[in-house]
């Protein structure tokens, strides 16, 4: 860019014609970035800022999707409603401690895995193809098949139960069992995702420092407590920001596998949301909850962001 | 030394064992279990034996009446229509802005990069009503174009690009720029040549994101006609509604198969992508 301008400033003669030369240059540069930009921020601007925007309007208003001429200005009202009446808060709190379920699994269990594939390993491409079949397989299958795997009746789950003697067990169909079972199918689907990342991690500490540190009598306990794992804070910390927003988003479990029950034991904020807009027809209260679900998740990055900019690096 | 050596060797072999159990064994149950009948499919689960992992007998019959009975065959399509469309736009409007702001230097570049920084956080999940008012305010409800185009200016993908982008040495275009080459011309015949793998990357992570996704399509349409193919296969029935699991499971595998086809051909990349995204943050 640089060299382009300096030889149009050197090819020019008068004095006064390479600023002019130049402004103009600028001018067309300018046209041609914005021709450049133009289609994507139209399209960002429609798609992300308008909702956004349309959003957080409508969070003071009261009416339906069906016939969103027919709204009503309600100021606080839906805010209100969410304190005063207790199915966002358990709802919020129910996917809360989803969410809290997962990453404390995902996490030891992830980090476990990208160890062993870490090691010399026989077959390990395999293995990790292996791990890696749930990432990029869609929720909708997912949830199908877990419903079917943990059936009371015919899964494959109780099946496999009978065989080492432990009572069938109900899962989706218990109110104790059922957001834990949806735990259990959302680590099954995720640590392949966390391992990989641990794995990218792993393959950027320096061999030399735990190579050292064994010569100098660690014991390899000691190298993955003091060296290995303070140096992937930052891979872990990014993981448990993946894994919080990933879950609080989920939706798939709620609507295919429970329908939010038994007694709203599954009834995660997006399934809650989804009914109050789609099929009660409230959208102006699915609104507030949406925009208290942006905040959340939100403020959640902002921290990860403030961390991982911070000095926090070894 | 050499009993430790074993006892690692074992160790490792029954991790491995282990983890074929978790995540091998339930494909090849709901595979095995779309080629036979609703008799067999229980009878091989309880008592639990190994032909519930293999298609003892096999039949097609479940694929039979599942293209014949549901309209899959079009959901299949209309995927395959939603999908190329949304790499194509997003691979095309991607890489001309990571151009803009890698390339040209103009004033605003700083605030148009906030503004794209910014959607990057946003939780999709969390903006459905208001997508759906958006959408179909435009009258884009009940189209194929409507299931698209909410995410095809991606600010992921324009990070994924515009990180190949700055790693481009300058030298590469200010020869051409000499010969009087323009923007457009750098752009398609020095620039895109360049960073074949990110755009790869992108597309296929594109590929991945649209062919899964669920409740924006479920929500953006009702027409059969113009359904995709995880909200038809999920409208096909739950296993309280739809007694029939072999069915279920030949339309889980239909809509699974050419995701992870495309995975093992391609999982170089795939596992780029996701390891890139993961350091950049």
């Amino acid at each position: 860019m640089s060299t382009g301008e300096q030889t149009l400033t050197v090819s020019a003669g008068a004095k006064t014609r390479p600023r002019k030369a130049a402004t103009r240059r600028q001018k067309q540069e300018r046209l041609v970035a914005v021709g450049f930009l133009a289609p994507f921020m139209l399209l960002l601007l429609i798609f992300q800022y308008v909702p956004l925007l349309v959003m957080a309007r409508n969070s003071f208003y009261d009416y339906s999707l069906l016939n969103p001429a027919a709204e009503k200005f309600v100021g606080l009202r839906n805010f209100a409603d969410m304190i005063e009446y207790d199915d966002a808060r358990r709802s919020f709190g129910i996917t809360f401690l989803f969410a809290f379920g997962v990453v404390v699994f995902v996490i030891p269990i992830a980090f476990a895995l990208a160890l062993f594939l870490n090691s010399k390993l026989p077959a390990r491409g395999l293995v990790r193809t292996m791990i890696m079949l749930p990432v990029v397989t869609s929720s909708v299958v997912i949830a199908t098949m877990w419903s079917f795997l943990l059936d009371p009746s015919n899964g494959l789950i109780n099946g496999a139960l009978d065989i080492v003697g432990i009572a069938r067990q109900p899962f989706l169909t218990s109110t104790q069992q059922a957001l834990p079972s949806l735990i259990a199918m959302t680590l099954w689907q995720q640590v392949g995702f966390g391992a990989i990342l641990f794995l990218a991690g792993l393959q950027g500490v320096p061999s030399e420092l735990g190579e050292a540190a064994r010569i100098d009598g660690a014991t390899r306990w000691q190298v993955l407590w003091n060296i290995t794992i303070p140096l992937l804070s930052r891979t872990t910390l990014f993981v448990v920001v993946i894994m919080t927003v990933f879950s609080l988003q989920a939706f798939a479990p709620a609507f295919l596998m429970t329908q939010g029950g038994p007694q709203e034991a599954t009834n995660l904020i997006v399934y809650h949301i989804y009914n109050t807009a789609f099929i009660m027809q409230q959208a102006g209260y699915a609104s507030a909850l949406s925009l208290v679900l942006l905040l959340v998740v939100l403020a959640i990055s902002m921290v990860q962001m403030a961390l991982l900019r911070s000095r926090w690096n070894y | 030394m050499r009993t430790t050596r074993i006892r690692r060797t074992a160790l490792t072999l029954l991790i491995i064992l282990l983890i074929i159990a978790c995540f091998l064994a339930p494909y090849a149950w709901v595979v095995a279990s779309s080629l036979k009948n609703q008799f067999t499919v229980f009878g091989d689960v309880t008592p639990l034996s190994w032909r519930a992992f293999v298609p003892v007998g096999a039949t097609i019959e479940n694929y039979v009446s599942l293209f014949e009975r549901t309209n899959i065959l079009r959901a299949l399509l209309n995927t395959a229509i939603v999908a190329t469309g949304q790499v194509v736009f997003t691979l095309l409007l991607c890489s001309m802005a990571a151009y803009a702001l890698t390339r040209i230097k103009f004033p605003g570049a700083n605030v148009v990069f906030m503004l794209i920084l910014l959607t990057f956080l946003l939780p999709i999940e969390a903006m459905m009503v208001p997508l759906y008012q958006v959408v179909s305010g435009l009258g884009l409800s009940n189209t194929l174009v409507g299931i698209m185009i909410p995410w095809i200016a991606s600010p992921f993908g324009l990070f994924l690009l515009k990180q190949a982008f700055e790693e481009l040495p300058a030298e590469l275009e200010d020869a051409a720029r000499i010969d009087g080459a323009g923007h457009v011309r750098i752009f398609f015949s020095i620039v895109l040549p360049n960073v074949k793998v990110p755009m790869v990357t992108l597309g296929l992570i594109t590929f991945l994101f649209c062919w899964n996704s669920f409740l924006w399509p479920l929500v953006i349409v009702q027409d059969p006609a113009r359904q995709i193919i995880q909200v038809a296969i999920a409208q096909q029935g739950s296993p309280t509604q739809l007694p029939n699991w072999g069915e279920t499971f030949a339309g889980a595998t239909v809509a699974t198969v050419p995701l992870i086809l495309l995975f093992l051909i391609l999982q170089k990349y795939f596992t780029q992508g996701m390891a890139t995204s993961g350091i950049k943050g």
